[in-house]
């Protein structure tokens, strides 16, 4: 799903975007119609690969998945939780097809020592983590055959140690952002919570109370079964002061 | 006093009536339920019943490969595991996984895998787990039918749907849709599974006798039931998501005092101009 694409959906004058599955014929007209992302040609016929919402766009039949699993890509920040420690390295559930590799000198700042090729060999353990914590990292390479490298340096990054996890299916991941961040930030400023999401379905959250958290919950998880539908945000919004008078919070 | 079940076939399985032992046409099927999404845990998930089938099929993956020399460098495997619960049958069965399984295994791959595009997951694995609750005759072809709904649940990208059904023989009169009883003590069995993208099949087996005439009818018999279950799979792909647009119609929502809470949402005083996605 990219901006594009949630705006289509979310227009509420257009009719509902079409579901369809795989081997569905799309068009048979391959002189107007181009195959996009999502679809393939097979003999004379556009056909659809996932189960997903059909969009055209200029000459281009996409579809929009609404299931699948998240490629990891150079630059993504994302959510993991270190499931295996050695001394050498940590491996970290990413929630995609390979586990990522997080390697020490990755974990602090690159000094001038370490520029010259002298990394400081006293910091270069594996005992600033444990097997279970929950890091948010960013990928610094990947690739279709090797392990996707992980850092913990920059904006944001680190380790969680208080916050909730939840994960949705990483497809839905650009419904929760909404059109220019508008969702995630009337989840934020409604529910006075810090939120995190990252592309590998995985959301972190933070409030000042349990209520809060859980009504936030309960709203991604809403988000998550409607993903498909249009007009979600005033829905949401409409959702979120109903539970609030429900359960008696501000 | 002891429970016994007896386990013994009728001598006539078609009536004078021209029916069969369950009420049935020659040429009907039982009947199909199927859903998807009903296992959370799992990547994607599937659940049929068929007659007195009852099978759930579970999709892990793609995700790495273990043991790791079982891996391919250019293109992903596909895994099968089709198993019996003990209590799946009239008599135990013993758990343990044996030829029968392990050959049903192989063959729902077989059949599988040509609609899959599994070169665009090298060195990975892509695992299909069928747990048959209840079984009552042509298992393997509800397993292959159950397995691609769950495929596409997990969000693989296929080249269309596969479908499976058997035909059979029984008094000298074939049949679509064989149950237990037919399979057991009937004189033919002929299980079969078309990929939709092609038109071309993908399972064939064969047990019994039966002249070439009747195989050519038996085939047509298929085609013909196999379209009708591929329309039920399609409802059942594309109802978890209809069924949320149509209730959100029905929907009104309820109307309740706004005034004190509107007053804090303030979405054009945004401390954050960061895009949304990755702020704190």
């Amino acid at each position: 799903m990219e901006i594009e694409d949630i705006e289509e959906i979310d227009n509420v004058q257009m009719k509902d975007k079409e579901i369809v599955i795989p081997g569905e014929v799309l068009s048979e007209d391959l002189t107007n119609f181009t195959p996009g992302r999502g679809t393939t040609k097979q003999g004379k016929k556009i056909i659809s690969l996932f189960v997903g919402l059909k969009v055209i766009r200029k000459n281009y039949i996409n579809v929009i998945p609404l299931r699948g699993i998240y490629t990891p890509t150079e630059g993504d920040k994302v959510i993991g939780v270190i499931i295996d420690k050695n001394p050498v390295k940590w491996t970290l559930d990413i929630n995609a097809r390979n586990c990522g590799i997080l390697k020490p000198s990755n974990t602090v700042e690159r000094t001038q020592k370490f520029k010259k090729g002298k990394p400081d060999r006293v910091r270069e353990t594996t005992e600033k983590f444990n097997v279970g914590d929950v890091l948010i990292v960013k990928i610094t390479q990947a690739d279709r055959l090797h392990r996707p490298e992980l850092t913990t340096q920059g904006k944001y990054l680190g380790k969680r140690n208080s916050g909730k996890l939840i994960e949705i299916p990483p497809p839905k991941i650009p419904r929760i952002i909404g059109r220019k961040g508008s969702m995630i930030n009337l989840l934020k400023n409604m529910t006075n919570c810090n939120i995190f999401v990252t592309q590998n379905g995985r959301i972190w959250i933070q409030g000042d109370n349990f209520e809060h958290e859980m009504l936030l919950i309960d709203t991604i998880h809403k988000i998550e079964t409607e993903a498909h539908t249009s007009g979600l945000t005033d829905r949401i919004k409409e959702f979120i002061i109903n539970e609030k008078i429900k359960r008696g919070i501000n | 006093m002891s429970l016994l079940i007896k386990d013994e076939s009728p001598e006539k399985l078609i009536g004078e009536d021209g029916k069969r032992l369950d009420g049935r046409d020659l040429n009907e099927l039982r009947s199909i339920k199927m859903e998807v999404g009903v296992i959370p845990n799992a990547d994607g998930s599937a659940y049929i019943e068929w007659g007195g089938n009852k099978i759930y099929a579970a999709v892990y993956g793609p995700r790495e490969v273990h043991p790791r020399h079982d891996a391919r460098p250019d293109r992903g495997i596909l895994r099968t595991f089709y198993r019996m619960t003990t209590y799946s049958v009239s008599e135990r069965k013993r758990p343990a996984p044996g030829r029968r399984e392990k050959e049903i295994s192989l063959v729902i791959k077989n059949a599988i895998e040509p609609v899959l595009f599994l070169e665009l997951y090298p060195d990975s694995a892509v695992e299909v787990y069928i747990e048959v609750i209840s079984a009552d005759g042509g298992t393997r072809c509800a397993c292959t039918t159950v397995a691609i709904l769950a495929l596409v649940d997990a969000g693989i990208p296929m080249r269309g749907l596969i479908t499976a059904v058997a035909a059979g023989k029984v008094d000298g009169k074939l049949i679509i849709d064989c149950s237990g009883d037919e399979d057991k003590s009937g004189e033919a069995d002929l299980p079969c599974a078309i990929t939709w993208y092609n038109n071309q099949i993908s399972l064939l087996q064969f047990d019994g006798i039966m002249d070439l005439e009747e195989f050519d009818r038996s085939l047509d018999l298929i085609m013909e039931a196999l379209e009708k279950i591929h329309k039920l799979q399609e409802e059942a792909l594309k109802k978890r998501y209809i069924d949320v647009r149509n209730n959100l119609k029905n929907y009104k929502p309820e109307v309740v005092p706004t005034s004190n809470i509107e007053e804090k949402i303030d979405l054009n005083n945004q401390k954050n101009q960061n895009g949304g996605d990755q702020t704190e």
